[in-house]
């Protein structure tokens, strides 16, 4: 087994810390943009650019609320995206036992 | 949060370094680490904080009924310092509860609000219970001695326990379970003495949950 087994879509480190960071909230609920981006220190654009990659592959899921400045928008793992991210984290660890 | 950019309007920054196993291991577990510890109000030090207030809390009650013969229930100044130091310990929680859930919205913060409302309900149950006891003629040890440091500390515990089990949180439910054994084993110990037994035994009991919880955050992951 080599590292090209893993989702390249997770495989990124500012996506890694995206999924991982959902994952640790529980099934169903959603993250604000700006709490996100605070927890992991991406520029505005560069989460973004992550977020609809992700969002993409049916990894997470994004709703926007309101309009103007008083706009919300949220992002939470979908079912399919904590299904990844599990298999990432098999297959990392059998890749780490393989070492 | 105010006006968060459209998703649609990205730029195109990119961050496709490749990660080396080891380091997205290690990368994986800081991040869930740290995600954990953001999202979760609870913490060693708020567990500290409960143990003092434990102890202060019922060590004041103590210290005012200890020499009372016959037993006539807290004193107000005994009150005073119980009510004085609960606020305190509810103000904490809900300062460190707001701070991690900045942010965060669905289920499970309906869910909390509905938990909230339950134990609420619950705990003024225990005060109704107490009213009829000494409307029926209970004896002032029973209604404001035993009665009432007990079913406040079996509410507290129980409640706390069947949320850790459907949450799977066996930290939390070692927790309560050890409270309500706590609350059931102090009331052998009579009118005055439930006080002493509680405050004590409460605080040896979040002492170690707090030195538990500090390890374990401490302590490495092997999932990864």
């Amino acid at each position: 087994m080599t590292a090209d087994t893993l989702d390249p879509l997770i495989h990124a480190p500012a996506r890694l810390q995206i999924m991982a960071t959902l994952a640790a909230l529980p099934d169903g609920d959603a993250l604000s943009f700006t709490r996100l981006q605070d927890m992991i220190r991406l520029t505005p654009g560069n989460l973004i650019t992550h977020l609809r990659r992700l969002e993409d592959a049916d990894y997470l899921t994004s709703e926007k609320t309101g309009a103007g400045p008083a706009s919300r928008t949220s992002v939470a793992l979908t079912h399919r995206g904590r299904a990844a991210l599990d298999d990432y984290t098999e297959t990392l660890r059998g890749l780490l036992n393989g070492l | 949060m105010n006006g968060t950019p459209d998703m649609s309007s990205a730029e195109s920054y990119g961050d496709e370094r490749g990660l080396d196993p080891r380091e997205a291991a290690q990368l994986l577990d800081r991040t869930q680490r740290q995600a954990q510890r953001e999202l979760d109000f609870r913490s060693p030090w708020l567990s500290l904080l409960a143990a003092a207030v434990a102890l202060l809390a019922f060590g004041a009650i103590w210290l005012s009924v200890r020499g009372q013969h016959p037993y006539k229930g807290p004193t107000p100044a005994g009150l005073i310092v119980l009510y004085a130091v609960v606020l305190i310990r509810i103000g904490t929680v809900l300062y460190a509860y707001r701070r991690a859930t900045v942010g965060v919205s669905g289920h499970s913060v309906r869910r909390r609000q509905a938990e909230g409302a339950a134990l609420g309900v619950a705990l003024l149950a225990v005060y109704v219970v107490m009213a009829a006891l000494a409307h029926a003629g209970a004896s002032d040890g029973v209604v404001y001695g035993v009665y009432v440091s007990t079913a406040t500390l079996l509410v507290l515990g129980v409640f706390w326990a069947a949320r850790s089990a459907v949450r799977e949180d066996w930290q939390g439910l070692g927790l309560s379970i050890a409270i309500v054994l706590v609350a059931a084993g102090s009331a052998f110990a009579g009118p005055r003495g439930v006080w002493l037994s509680d405050g004590v035994a409460l605080c040896i009991v979040l002492l170690a949950y707090s030195a538990a919880q500090a390890w374990l955050l401490r302590a490495p992951r092997s999932d990864t």
